[in-house]
């Protein structure tokens, strides 16, 4: 679809959102910290990782949920089916897996008193069984903790009861994006950053395009559709009921630097490969609260990038990136993925820098309200459907 | 007779073989210690050669199977991805308003 550079059409598209400012404390209160946990992390759909991260029966990995204070195990069984489990011994409560990923075909132990599970969660051997007291093993296996897969995107909810299916949570980023082969995109490179900033800060600051020319106007600056003031336009914004997605056209006048044009520019191009389920050139989904799903081409394939935000404390988060890439068909692919991954690496090396100067002038307290413009309508969603859930104003 | 270190008619590029590394931690800490000169040296030196190094490597095996000088290639081409915005937009250090490179962990 073409770009319409028109001002102000977010604002009419979805009036609702309102056009006022926003305000700050939710970025810096402990209280809203908090509800955040209790009404936000321990109630919706979070994203743990991937299928394709444990391929193999008793491949595990271990998610430390920070916020909640919730190890989770997130296993594959023999018998070939993804499980998740609170990481904690039945015994007397020590985390049982100590690793953050790893291979235990057939069975985990505990290195307390050697407890040992089956993948499966079953607790299949205690040492000195006849010593307890009417101690009944099918009675103790490994707690589960609910989780449910979607497109290979695993995800787990704490909550006794969980409000809605993954499937109707994700409503109509689903919609959209069933069927789009994210497993045939292997994850080429994960990066953790810590900062010292607001998990919403992080967030918040890559869902919108206006930095762009600024922030970032020496890498990226000329990489989306711009206005004739050389203002970027999104190609299209959808707010869903959670979620939301915003999308923006590629620059076609854009002067490629030497090593970008010698890599893309012309050359016997391996056939393209593009995904229907995309709705523009370059599409940010936000599922709340804090998982992004990021597509667009390399060359001529389809790529795409993850990114969970993990709130450690009120003014900590581990940004997690994830990129994927199709299997290269040629050197001149994979140096093309090379190119890529390094351009967005180095570009969001300046956002990190960026989010820790943001929170520092949020946490200063100067501002009671931070000022959105029309571009920055996805931040405006974000924020609305955190009330929603959190109600701070509401209750307050 | 020991093993060339690169591949035939790519001997010239030898002096530029501490670039050959892996994974991309250790060339981005290569990248953080080296000078603009030094950087610029091996800039110099690979970018007139890279489609020549992309078609030598596309005969030859890929992945584990790839002979050993061809890898050392292969690598280098990887630091020539490394250094090139360093070289081509930042141009210098000065301008880069970042976090540091090394505080983005790869994780594998």
């Amino acid at each position: 679809m073409k770009t319409v550079v028109r001002d102000k059409q977010w604002a009419e598209k979805y009036p609702d959102l309102g056009t006022e400012p926003v305000p700050t404390e939710p970025y810096c209160s402990d209280e809203h910290y908090a509800l955040e946990r209790d009404r936000i992390f321990r109630r919706c759909w979070i994203n743990v990782g991937r299928v394709d991260d444990i391929p193999e029966p008793g491949d595990y990995f271990v998610r430390d949920f920070a916020i909640c204070k919730v190890s989770v195990l997130v296993i594959r069984g023999s018998d070939g089916v993804v499980r998740g489990f609170h990481n904690v011994c039945s015994h007397r409560g020590n985390t049982l897996v100590l690793d953050e990923r790893g291979s235990c075909p057939g069975s985990v132990y505990c290195h307390f008193h050697n407890w040992i599970y089956s993948d499966t969660g079953d607790l299949i051997r205690v040492p000195d069984e006849e010593n307890f007291f009417d101690l009944d093993k099918s009675k103790h296996g490994l707690t589960p903790v609910n989780m449910d897969i979607w497109e290979g995107f695993i995800f787990i909810n704490l909550a006794p009861e969980p409000a809605e299916t993954l499937r109707d949570y994700l409503g109509g980023v689903a919609d959209q994006l069933d069927g789009c082969p994210f497993h045939e995109m292997r994850l080429m490179q994960t990066y953790k950053v810590e900062e010292r900033a607001n998990w919403k800060v992080a967030l918040d600051a890559q869902n919108e395009l206006y930095h762009l020319p600024f922030q970032h106007r020496l890498i990226v600056g000329d990489a989306f559709v711009k206005n004739d003031a050389g203002h970027i336009r999104f190609q299209n914004v959808n707010l869903y009921n959670h979620h939301s997605v915003w999308s923006a056209e590629n620059n076609p006048a854009r002067t490629l630097p030497p090593l970008e044009h010698l890599l893309f520019a012309g050359d016997d191009r391996a056939p393209v490969i593009r995904i229907p389920q995309m709705i523009g050139e370059f599409d940010f989904f936000v599922v709340f609260p804090n998982f992004v799903l990021l597509l667009f081409d390399v060359g001529n394939s389809t790529s795409y990038i993850s990114y969970n935000f993990w709130p450690l404390a009120v003014d900590r988060t581990i940004w997690e990136i994830r990129m994927h890439f199709r299997d290269p068909r040629s050197t001149r692919e994979r140096l093309q993925q090379e190119y890529f991954k390094c351009v967005i690496r180095d570009a969001l090396q300046e956002d990190a820098f960026a989010h820790e100067n943001i929170h520092a002038g949020l946490a200063s307290g100067a501002k009671s309200h931070v000022i959105l413009q029309d571009e920055e309508a996805p931040i405006r969603h974000f924020h609305k459907v955190l009330e929603d859930h959190v109600g701070f104003y509401r209750n307050g | 007779m020991t093993e060339a270190l690169l591949p035939e008619g790519f001997e010239d590029l030898a002096p530029f073989v501490d670039w050959a590394l892996e994974p991309e931690r250790v060339r981005t800490a290569k990248k953080s210690e080296s000078s603009m000169e030094e950087i610029g040296a091996f800039y110099d030196a690979v970018m007139p050669r890279l489609e020549e190094i992309i078609a030598y490597l596309d005969g030859v095996p890929g992945g584990d199977e790839r002979p050993a000088p061809a890898q050392r290639l292969y690598l280098m081409s990887l630091s020539l991805v490394e250094i090139a915005n360093l070289v081509e937009i930042y141009k210098r250090r000065e301008v880069i308003e970042a976090c540091d490179p090394l505080h983005f962990n790869p994780q594998q």
